[in-house]
């Protein structure tokens, strides 16, 4: 085991420079620099915070909702679950006990992490669309118990938690700061689905018996992804409360369960990668529509729906993820391979 | 020679079908042992109550003197037996090495891989079944023989003492069925014990020194393949009734 890891580490360098080389990796490397390059064209607080940000935050959750749904194969429709209760724990702790974002954030995702033990266990037996509506279900049951239940004495009822403060009040801050956050999750969230757990995960999507079969203890499995999910879905959640500076039970509605799905969908579901792309579209694009008066009164997940609905159709694997094949075909063509 | 597998009448019900009905039989280690019935006798209904993927009505299942009746499928397999399907299955967006990998990583077959490591021990089983050169290659796109060859590997990453093959020539050619048989003798050489079932006579009864045979959820007999073919109850469940055939 640890000669393994040693060995990996030995041999990081070598792989880095040959994976940058690739046309994966050097597309990677090529986004990451415009990333950092765009905070110094604009310091503008709008357009660094309402698109960038905002759409490595929808990254974030986006590739959570991947991990579960085009990884492990359990498509969830409650993802808002875990991305409202860290929002309000983390929000909470900031508020209320003064803690700091860093320490607040990962105790809203940790309690993320037990409520996705607690949807896991009694959704287990759920497959494919009743488990959609199992997950569906919890997430409106949340929501109604924050807008009206007895909860609304300690997390501020229907008006929710607000004051929240930012990152960083500099928007530059609190972009890099972002940025950093992203990239380590895509990091883990990439290495997870490469690793030997990654590889169980995807054995009980493809087929769950046969997993089954193999000796795997897929209840077991199926519990950790949803947690592990659970787990980056409460940072984006987390990170979200605190660009918009505030929490309210409108983040337990299916909206932001549907958002993480046409991301990623957009992106192309069992990717991870994809949805940082999807993510930045879809901001975008939306940004762009609202500022069209023709469409602003519009909520922009119509527009998206029919996107979804023609991509599910006509694209099964995305349109972002052929795009860039299209691409690198094109690249190997100028370089003569 | 112990008892290895020791079924004790065991029965199952589908509704108001008995599919399997107050059978009883043991397997002793090392054996090679075919199951035998004509289509619908319940061959399937024996393996999937092994293995725990069906629930018994009543009865009872010993492997290695252990009580495993109605243990879940995942910890039957890490005890030692391991099970094929009549239907193919594979994990079809994983390459050949990882759909083999994934039993190597089962807690059974990590006592074996750990030494040489998960990927290596998986090429090595790719290896013996003859399927190394593939590898890399998704499963939708081999043909059957090689797919049941991959049946065989992934059963073989859990390390199994008992390996349940359920049909494992249905949909082969004949020199596709030579390569199986093969490899399942080379299985058994090395000390695994082999149930396996097949609806054609023919295949299994060259292969096997004893054959169980089975009709309509009943147990028939069970002794060498002579015996049984000449079994008047096996000869009308096969060939039907009245007639004389010589």
């Amino acid at each position: 085991m640890f000669k393994e890891v040693r060995k990996k580490v030995e041999s990081f360098p070598g792989y880095l420079k040959s994976w940058v080389g690739t046309f994966k990796g050097g597309l990677t490397i090529f986004c990451l620099i415009i990333l950092l390059i765009i905070p110094l064209l604009t310091q503008n607080a709008y357009y660094l915070g309402e698109f960038f940000t905002l759409a490595m935050i929808y990254a974030i959750f986006a590739a959570s909702w991947d991990l579960l749904a085009g990884i492990a194969g359990q498509v969830s429709f409650g993802h808002a679950i875990f991305f409202a209760i860290s929002g309000y724990i983390s929000s909470a702790f900031i508020v209320y006990f003064g803690f700091h974002w860093i320490i607040a954030l990962f105790i809203g995702s940790i309690i993320a992490v037990v409520f996705g033990l607690l949807i896991a266990v009694p959704c287990l037996r759920l497959k494919g669309p009743y488990l959609a509506l199992g997950t569906m279900s919890f997430g409106l049951i949340l929501f109604l118990l924050f807008t009206m239940g007895g909860l609304s004495e300690i997390l501020g009822g229907s008006g929710g938690i607000s004051k929240v403060p930012p990152i960083s009040l500099n928007p530059v801050i609190e972009y890099i700061i972002t940025l950093f956050i992203m990239v380590i999750v895509f990091i883990i969230i990439i290495a997870i689905a490469k690793s030997n757990f990654g590889t169980i995960l995807k054995s009980i999507r493809d087929d769950e018996r046969g997993s089954d079969a193999s000796g795997i203890n897929t209840t077991k499995y199926k519990i950790f992804a949803f947690m592990i999910s659970g787990f980056f879905a409460g940072i984006a959640g987390a990170l979200f409360a605190m660009h918009y500076r505030g929490v309210n039970p409108a983040f337990f509605q299916p909206l932001y369960s549907f958002y993480a799905i046409v991301i990623a969908a957009l992106g192309g579901i069992a990717t991870i990668r994809g949805s940082a792309l999807g993510a930045f579209f879809f901001v975008i694009v939306t940004r762009i529509f609202e500022n069209i008066e023709f469409f602003a009164d519009v909520e922009p997940l119509f527009f998206f729906s029919i996107i979804l609905i023609f991509t599910i159709r006509f694209a099964e694997r995305g349109i972002i993820t052929p795009a860039i094949e299209q691409l690198k075909d094109l690249w190997d063509l100028v370089l003569g391979k | 020679m112990g008892i290895i597998l020791e079924v004790k009448n065991l029965t199952k019900k589908f509704g108001g079908l008995t599919a399997v009905n107050d059978f009883s039989f043991e397997l002793k280690r090392g054996e090679f042992v075919g199951l035998i019935g004509p289509n619908g006798a319940g061959k399937t209904t024996v393996f999937n109550l092994i293995s725990g993927f069906e629930k018994l009505n009543t009865g009872l299942i010993k492997f290695d003197g252990k009580d495993i009746t109605g243990l879940k499928p995942y910890k039957i397999v890490n005890l030692g037996i391991a099970r094929t399907f009549q239907l193919v299955r594979s994990f079809k967006y994983l390459n050949l090495l990882d759909n083999v990998t994934v039993s190597c990583l089962s807690s059974r077959g990590r006592e074996v891989s750990k030494e040489t490591g998960t990927d290596e021990y998986a090429s090595s089983i790719l290896a013996s079944v003859g399927l190394v050169d593939k590898a890399r290659l998704p499963p939708i796109i081999l043909p059957h023989g090689d797919l049941r060859k991959l049946q065989i590997a992934k059963a073989i990453g859990t390390n199994p003492e008992l390996l349940l093959l359920d049909e494992p020539f249905s949909g082969l050619t004949y020199e596709e069925q030579l390569g199986i048989t093969d490899l399942i003798k080379k299985l058994h050489d090395d000390g695994v014990t082999i149930f396996i079932t097949g609806h054609v006579l023919r295949e299994l009864m060259t292969l096997v020194p004893r054959v169980i045979a089975m009709h309509q959820g009943k147990f028939i007999i069970d002794g060498s393949p002579l015996e049984v073919a000449k079994n008047k109850i096996v000869r009308e469940a096969y060939l039907g009734k009245g007639e004389e055939f010589a």
